[in-house]
């Protein structure tokens, strides 16, 4: 091997380094900040005034959190796995980390635009439930055990309505690309997937349903049976204390970044600006940057609408929840993508 | 067959009462409800006429002391008894009481002690700020709770009204 491909393959993984490290600090951030949001918003709703001590406003108070965690000790219960113990919460985390790889940010701000890219997100963001049975199994304790086989049960349920959603955009865009399908939603906001006229009423159907079936994956509210304080302390993650609980609670709510992410770019045209004028028509550095914000915009309404949704909505049982997935979700679903693959084949305008 | 058709019902349902569900939140989250949060060190709450804080001795603006008399009635009524009162035997035409201690940490608010008190001296004053870290710190001497107690407010001159009349 000479000097120069050396060079050349040590650029390559400089750049991947830096890659990887501006996507992590970018979660972080957003992590820390969305935390704030969500006590914000659930205070406001239950006439409390949220956070408003530490710093201005209170924009401290998940940095103080987070250096809270950092201090603390680090406990393994005495009757648990060790070495599985401590391998859960990075089995959860860094899935919801690498899901990230193909999330297009903005125009040509992908850090590796995949051809399979839903294909990727579906496969990788189903590995965390291993890191969720392996931390309810390795932590010796009733409840984790507990919230960790209703996680199972619950994220395998709702893998099939999610993948079943997923193939709608797929199938009517012809391409499994994530770039291919933003780009394929160009224009006004009516050329979207969720608004397109031409596939009514399959995409908006895909749309509730991923819709639904994502708030059981990313395990909030209204799905949180993993979870449910009332029932099982705190389900799979009881035992869990320090950095390895700021993991867990960092990948949940990376999740739900992820799954506004992916709604965005299924089906509300990604990072397109919703009227072609506000930013379309420019080329270069500038589409980026202000792609970049459509996209942030969009992702951050649908976030704030999930924070909306929890507060609002009760924990369902886990019968009901069961119910949902297999006796609706899934049998719609299947129709749905009946309905879209004639449609696709027979009368979709080439 | 039955069952199939609850489970319709139940998604028919679930279309109008989650956006009723999110509407009610919504409306509390944009501005219908003021904030019921006090941020209390800097916002004092608004205490109700008749609130029930450390039992005190207000100071008569007139005399510059209290008007206890030393009868120890409220010694006697308290059911915790927790209040010590001594008269002062030195001026047998000026009755004031030597000690008066109260051991707050037992107190439980009742008001009997104000309410047998015959010269009206003893009060509920609207202090709530107890907290402090001994226990010796918790019985309130005559001192403490003349400054604790304030001033009396100007007598509603209630024995004149029926001669006018």
């Amino acid at each position: 091997m000479d000097l120069q491909s050396l060079m050349q393959l040590g650029l390559e993984i400089g750049k991947i380094v830096l890659i990887a490290a501006v996507v992590l600090v970018f979660m972080l951030v957003a992590v820390l900040y969305m935390v704030l949001k969500l006590r914000w918003v659930i205070a406001r709703i239950q006439s409390r005034l949220g956070p408003n001590r530490t710093g201005p406003w209170g924009v401290l108070q998940t940095v103080a959190d987070a250096l809270k965690l950092f201090q603390k000790e680090d406990v393994i219960p005495c009757g648990a796995d060790r070495w599985l113990f401590t391998l859960a919460p990075a089995l959860v985390f860094i899935p919801a980390y690498m899901v990230y790889v193909v999330v297009p940010f903005g125009h040509g701000l992908t850090a590796r635009s995949l051809s399979v890219g839903v294909m990727y997100i579906s496969a990788i963001s189903s590995i965390g439930v291993i890191g969720i049975v392996v931390a309810g199994w390795a932590s010796n304790n009733k409840w984790s055990l507990l919230g960790a086989f209703r996680g199972a049960s619950q994220l395998i349920a709702y893998e099939v309505p999610i993948i079943l959603a997923l193939v709608v955009p797929v199938l009517v865009s012809q391409s499994m690309d994530l770039n291919a399908i933003v780009s394929g939603q160009v224009g006004n906001f009516w050329n979207w997937n969720l608004f397109h006229v031409t596939g009514w009423p399959m995409l908006p159907v895909a749309f509730l349903m991923l819709l639904v079936a994502g708030f059981a994956e990313i395990n909030v509210v209204p799905f949180d049976i993993m979870e449910a304080e009332s029932e099982l302390v705190a389900g799979f993650n009881t035992e869990y204390s320090g950095m390895k609980f700021a993991l867990f609670f960092l990948a949940e709510f990376a999740a739900s970044f992820t799954l506004s992410a992916i709604i965005v770019t299924l089906f509300l045209g990604g990072y397109q600006p919703p009227l072609h004028i506000l930013g379309g028509q420019l080329t270069g550095l500038a589409l980026s940057a202000v792609s970049l914000c459509w996209f942030m915009a969009k992702c951050w309404l649908l976030v704030v609408f999930i924070m909306w949704v929890r507060s609002t909505l009760p924990r369902v049982r886990v019968d009901q929840l069961m119910n949902l997935a297999w006796k609706v979700l899934i049998p719609v679903g299947l129709g749905n993508l009946l309905l879209t693959g004639a449609y696709v084949t027979f009368w979709m305008p080439k | 067959m039955k069952k199939k058709s609850t489970i319709l019902k139940d998604i028919a349902n679930s279309f109008v009462s989650i956006p009723k569900g999110l509407w009610v939140t919504l409306v509390n989250w944009s501005i219908a409800r003021p904030c019921v949060t006090e941020l209390y060190p800097e916002q004092r709450p608004e205490l109700p006429e008749n609130y029930r804080g450390l039992p005190a001795l207000p100071v008569d603006p007139k005399t510059g002391r209290s008007r206890c008399i030393g009868c120890g009635a409220c010694a006697r009524m308290c059911p915790e008894h927790i209040i010590t009162v001594e008269l002062d035997k030195t001026d047998p035409k000026d009755r004031k009481p030597a000690v008066f201690e109260i051991d707050i940490s037992r107190c439980m608010w009742c008001g009997l002690c104000t309410e047998v008190c015959p010269t009206n001296c003893l009060v509920m004053s609207k202090n709530f700020e107890l907290a402090c870290r001994t226990r010796e710190q918790m019985i309130y001497t005559l001192q403490d709770l003349m400054r604790l107690g304030g001033e009396f407010p100007p007598e509603p001159e209630t024995e004149e009204e029926p001669k006018e009349t």
